[in-house]
């Protein structure tokens, strides 16, 4: 029997059974697409933030207080004195809550920074301009909007000289910042930043969240990494304050993207093994339901083999069909829907290889203990058989 | 031709043996009409499976055109089977998702013939039987006279020396089982070997070899009517 008559015969043997041919695919087809979605969802996340870091540079330090540290402007102050080098000590406190304007609201992150912060390279202004220092001792009560607020509460429009109303404030808007694109939680695009002593009395707290320190170069970056580390640990013992470089910061990222994609593709593989297990029950049934065809083709010289392959690939091929659209549903879904995913999926060609191998073997693996039952019939017996 | 040299076949059956076939020996030449007659029960089928190595038998042998085919495996008979026999059941075994025109070529299938010579060569014996117009017509459209001549060219389509039936009139009635006699005659007419498994006295007539069983012997020595 040649090859393209087995093929024949197994599109054939799915034809006659189209919802059942159907609903068996669709096993597969959701566990391809998952793997898909999900895994492009956890690259996507990872990559944004990644990107996010990488826009800082490479020499770049970050200092965060572990909860229960305290840590305010002293220590800053403290940081600028152990690193007269540093080109800039810029704190950060985080904070999260409502927004508005006159006729829309929602919320955002809210970043209270120094004028510095624009120096680090970190950001990218779009039109006016960032809080000066100048401006900071004039007017407290401002502030620079991310990429996504621009167009969630202005439809766009420049929202330069508009005022919002922030953490029960009303704040005058200076400026707004080019989109970076998006992360996991509360990324640029998404934040307001406001001067921090304003941010710092607002919140009645001045204990800070972050310090970034930028350095002159990477190998400064890591001699001011090891620098600090010591000094902390010295001061408030080695879980009091993290110190970590730009690298360490992506290889703890890079890490917990291996961790998720991990997670992720275990998930994904558990529906595709669902999905086998669903072809093999169908395959048993259509084997017991065509004893007398598996007969009939024996006794007109049909081999063992021949039965064999009629019924592996017939499985292979509900397995395949079903790997190929599962491809196109979950790409589909990632390039046409992303916001359904609130983050910036990114497609990933080898997820894309590998779920479309993984279901071909899951139709030969499920596929073969039906085929082979096939091909041990009795081809009397299988004749005779009255279902 | 067909030649069987005390051949027997036991089944186990609880703890006794159960023997379908004892020593028969028996030759059935070439272009040969013949009957396998006998009661229900008395080996009649055993054999016909036996001919066609669709059964294995437990001693004896069994030579096919000068060879000894005893020992063959199942495969190695579906080879000899695609090859050099057709066959045609009292159910007749068309399978019910193809047409009248697949089921006609799919011994061909399993000879690797092209898509369009299975298609040329299986319209041909339908023509012969009669079925041209009921090309694309399934199993389950046709009439039980219809779906026997629809597997008797299948059964014919290879081109086979040997052509093993077993029952072939047991589903139909008499006229249409008249007519089912005179194709198989006409077939026989055209050099083939003939062997049909009938209780129609009628049929085993008609044939110029009877082979007569009775509990799974030979009751006359199968010589030339």
């Amino acid at each position: 029997m040649s090859w393209l008559d087995s093929i024949r015969l197994a599109v054939g043997g799915m034809w006659h059974n189209k919802l059942r041919a159907f609903l068996t695919t669709l096993g597969i087809i959701i566990g391809v697409g998952a793997v898909i979605v999900l895994v492009s969802i956890g690259q996507g996340a990872t990559h944004a933030v990644s990107a996010r870091i990488e826009t800082l540079g490479t020499n770049v330090v970050f200092v965060t207080p572990t909860a229960g540290t305290p840590f305010s402007e002293r220590q800053v102050a403290t940081i600028r004195a152990v690193i007269p080098f540093a080109v800039q000590v810029v704190p950060i406190v985080d904070a999260h809550g409502p927004i508005a304007t006159a006729v829309t609201s929602g919320s955002a992150a809210v970043v209270g920074t120094l004028p510095d912060y624009l120096k680090t390279g970190a950001l990218s202004l779009g039109t006016g301009q960032f809080f000066s220092v100048d401006g900071l001792s004039l007017d407290p009560r401002i502030a620079v909007v991310g990429a996504n607020l621009v167009q969630t509460l202005f439809s766009g429009r420049s929202p330069v000289g508009q005022s919002i109303l922030l953490l029960g404030q009303r704040f005058r808007i200076v400026g707004a910042l080019n989109p970076v694109g998006q992360g996991p939680g509360s990324s640029q695009d998404n934040t307001v930043f406001i001067p921090l002593t304003t941010a710092s009395t607002l919140m009645r707290t001045n204990q800070l969240s972050q310090v970034i320190i930028k350095t002159a170069s990477p190998n400064q970056a890591a001699l001011v990494a090891n620098l600090l580390t010591n000094f902390f640990t010295n001061r408030v013992g080695s879980n009091g304050v993290t110190v970590a470089s730009e690298d360490q910061v992506l290889q703890t990222l890079q890490a917990t993207r291996a961790t998720m994609t991990r997670l992720l593709t275990g998930t994904a593989a558990i529906a595709l093994v669902v999905g086998g297990i669903g072809i093999m029950n169908i395959m048993l049934v259509s084997v017991t339901e065509r004893t007398r065809e598996i007969g009939v083709r024996r006794a007109l010289g049909a081999t063992r083999e021949d039965i064999v392959l009629q019924f592996l690939l017939e499985a292979m091929t509900i397995s395949i069909i079903g790997g190929l659209v599962g491809i196109g549903v979950g790409a589909g879904m990632v390039l046409l829907a992303p916001d359904w995913f609130h983050t910036a999926a990114t497609l990933s060609p080898m997820a894309m290889v590998l779920a479309f191998v993984f279901s071909a073997a899951v139709g030969v693996v499920f596929g073969l203990y039906p085929a082979f039952q096939a091909s041990h019939k009795d081809p009397i017996h299988a004749l005779r058989y009255d279902g | 031709m067909i030649h069987l040299e005390h051949l027997s076949k036991a089944y186990p059956f609880g703890t006794q043996t159960l023997w379908a076939l004892r020593n028969i020996t028996v030759t059935i030449a070439p272009g040969t009409l013949a009957a396998v007659v006998g009661q229900s029960g008395s080996g009649k089928s055993t054999l016909l499976n036996i001919l066609g190595g669709l059964d294995r038998p437990t001693s004896g042998q069994y030579w096919l055109g000068g060879q000894d085919v005893s020992g063959f495996d199942a495969d190695t008979w579906a080879h000899v089977r695609n090859r050099t026999m057709g066959f045609v059941f009292q159910a007749f075994q068309l399978i019910p998702t193809l047409t009248a025109w697949d089921n006609v070529a799919l011994p061909l299938v399993y000879r690797a013939v092209p898509l369009a010579e299975r298609r040329a060569r299986a319209r041909e014996v339908l023509t012969m039987v009669g079925l041209d117009h009921r090309l694309s017509h399934h199993p389950a459209e046709l009439s039980g006279g219809q779906q026997q001549r629809v597997a008797i060219a299948r059964a014919l389509v290879g081109d086979p020396q040997v052509l093993l039936a077993d029952e072939p009139t047991g589903n139909l009635d008499t006229d249409t089982g008249t007519e089912i006699m005179r194709l198989l005659k006409h077939i026989h007419q055209t050099g083939r070997t003939v062997v049909i498994v009938t209780h129609s006295s009628e049929i085993a007539k008609e044939c110029n070899q009877v082979i007569s069983l009775r509990d799974g012997h030979m009751t006359d020595g199968g010589g030339s009517v």
